[in-house]
């Protein structure tokens, strides 16, 4: 063999050796366990810890949120979307309650060009003068009840079956009772919504249910359309314990939709100006025990204290019950 | 020469040209043997120990898992960017996505399809940061004819492009059909990037690695859903193991009649899409 071939060829050897003695050193272990990568590093991924830990994690402290928000329309936007990833909480302190609702909640129910028509939209420029949603929706229960009943009753027919309520409500709907509610000139979308909860049960009373049972549907719109038209001008401010300069001010919080004198714009909320105010006291009370069921009134009435129930129902009943407008 | 003589010239220049490639093909083999080292059988998908892999409580040979996109339930709010972001801990700025959502509007009298994202400037200028997301509504005035939003993420294919031109072996498919990246051995060469062709991975410049959607794998390794299937408040993700018959996943592309983006490239992706048009690729 000519020299220079022979040196060639113990110098390719010579690398082949120095590379296959350094080639197990210089792979690590898990390379090649399973293919042409470190297996080691399936594991490594497979370890990190999640962001995002779920509804259900919520779910044991926050078991009243949970339980309204997983019976609700929003159930399928999870916690953590809008109050953002749970890991750390509640060890590194509180998740953050959104400020501009209007943002967040537009992120899905503006309406736009591409959205699926079963998506609810709103047009932003147009709906409720650009006020913060959660003024009149709450987040974790959305849909607003009966907003659209529609009340076609025969109020001459609504008179004669009132019969058997005049012993409790007045001959003309204005109670001689302070715990009992004045109906007159109540809107009748409101007392439709709320006859119907009694004859279904979702609202119960000792007096009411019974008597509601025995109604059928169109004598709920009768009845509604009757007491609607009513002149409530004779249910003056009545005075009440509480004090009615601060019930003013928190009432601030209600005007959304009841509002600033207690006459709101959308017939399924009841009127509050000018009704009983041991009336107003018990209600408020009866919400915030969780005895009269809405959600949304259930998270208002949540921070209210005793005296802050007592102040709002003595300014309620010191309003006049026409609107001023 | 007359076929008479070549005959037999012929048959012996056939049986030394196959004598040589054998023993070609047996110096390789040696060759090859010799410079790899004992290999270890690479067939052996578990653990010896009978143990499960990559955890104790996961096996990953149990699992093929697949994912779903129906773009005619996405409402295009964008949470599962939001939610993918927090997550997997991806840079917070307006061009580096593991998942992104796409706008594709038709407008009236217009022959090409308008096509946007999260990252187009007039979005981002609509959510009022590089660290928000949200889609301006700027169509709100125009004609428009037809308009849907499409999610996008990687597709974990089955033959990927992007693990055959990793130079290092810091991608790969594992066994239950996810596509990973070990960012301890990549280089950052940034071959995977251009060899996707659905644009999935990304750069992150400031680790020095190559990054993309992993379907979560440390959250499905656990028995939850990928953090944008968790958030999406439509159902316009699924996700499940397409092994199980009654996954999510499976039902979902029983029930439907769904397609891949690009199956000319011969990637074989794993994100099946339902409702979306010829110009969604």
């Amino acid at each position: 063999m000519p020299k220079h071939i022979f040196r060639l060829v113990s110098l390719i050897a010579g690398f082949l050796v120095v590379a296959i003695v350094a080639k197990p050193f210089l792979t690590v272990d898990s390379f090649y366990r399973f293919g042409h990568y470190r297996a080691n590093s399936v594991t490594e991924i497979a370890g990190q810890e999640p962001v995002l830990q779920t509804a259900r994690y919520c779910q044991d402290c926050h078991t009243e949120r949970h339980a309204q928000w997983s019976a609700s329309s929003h159930k399928s936007v999870t916690c953590e979307v809008c109050h953002g990833a749970a890991l750390g909480h509640p060890q590194n302190g509180k998740l953050p309650i959104p400020k501009d609702a209007v943002k967040l909640c537009t992120l899905c129910h503006e309406a736009m060009a591409g959205r699926p028509r079963s998506q609810p939209q709103i047009e932003v420029g147009q709906h409720a003068n650009g006020q913060q949603c959660t003024i009149c929706h709450n987040p974790h229960s959305p849909k607003i009840a009966a907003a659209s009943v529609k009340v076609a009753g025969n109020a001459a027919a609504g008179k004669q079956r009132a019969a058997d309520c005049t012993a409790c409500h007045g001959a003309a709907g204005l109670s001689p009772n302070d715990t009992w509610p004045n109906l007159a000139g109540q809107n009748a979308a409101y007392l439709v919504r709320i006859l119907s909860a009694y004859k279904s049960g979702d609202q119960k009373d000792v007096a009411m249910t019974p008597l509601a049972q025995a109604l059928s549907d169109a004598d709920i719109q009768n009845l509604a359309s009757y007491y609607a038209g009513l002149d409530c001008k004779g249910a003056p401010g009545e005075k009440a314990a509480g004090d009615v300069a601060a019930g003013k001010s928190l009432a601030k919080n209600c005007a959304g939709c009841h509002g600033e004198t207690g006459i709101g714009s959308n017939p399924a909320w009841p009127k509050l100006a000018a009704q009983k105010p041991g009336y107003l006291v018990n209600a408020l009370k009866a919400f915030k025990a969780g005895l009269r069921k809405d959600p949304m009134m259930a998270g208002v009435s949540r921070g209210l204290s005793d005296t802050d129930i007592a102040d709002l129902a003595a300014y309620y009943a010191a309003q006049s019950c026409q609107s001023t407008k | 020469m007359n076929q008479e003589d070549s005959k037999p010239t012929l048959a012996a220049r056939r049986a030394f040209l196959a004598k040589l490639g054998g023993a070609a093909t047996c110096a390789g083999a040696v060759m090859g043997a010799a410079t790899l080292g004992a290999i270890p059988a690479v067939s052996a998908k578990a653990p010896p120990d009978g143990g499960s892999f990559p955890t104790k409580d996961y096996d990953w040979t149990k699992h093929e898992w697949g994912f779903g996109v129906d773009a005619t339930k996405c409402i295009g709010c964008l949470r599962c960017v939001e939610a993918c972001k927090r997550e997997n801990d991806v840079p917070r700025n307006a061009h580096q996505f593991r998942t992104w959502v796409e706008r594709y509007v038709h407008l009236e009298g217009e022959e090409a399809v308008r096509i946007d994202s999260q990252q187009d400037p007039v979005n981002i200028e609509a959510s009022g940061s590089e660290k928000e997301f949200r889609f301006a509504n700027r169509y709100k005035d125009a004609k428009v004819d037809k308009a849907f939003f499409v999610p996008k993420l990687c597709n974990h294919c089955t033959h990927p492009a992007c693990v055959q031109v990793c130079p290092t072996g810091a991608t790969y498919r594992t066994e239950d059909g996810v596509v990973l990246i070990d960012h301890g051995y990549c280089i950052g060469c940034r071959y995977c990037v251009q060899a996707c062709p659905y644009g999935a991975r990304f750069f992150d410049e400031e680790k020095g690695v190559s990054d993309k959607c992993t379907w979560c794998y440390h959250r499905i390794t656990k028995g939850l859903q990928p953090a944008c299937v968790e958030v999406c408040p439509v159902g316009a993700r699924v996700f499940g193991d397409q092994k199980d018959k009654q996954s999510p996943i499976s039902l979902f592309i029983r029930n439907n009649r769904v397609q891949v983006l690009r199956p000319e490239t011969g990637n074989a992706p794993n994100v099946f899409y339902v409702g979306i048009d010829k110009e969604v690729n």
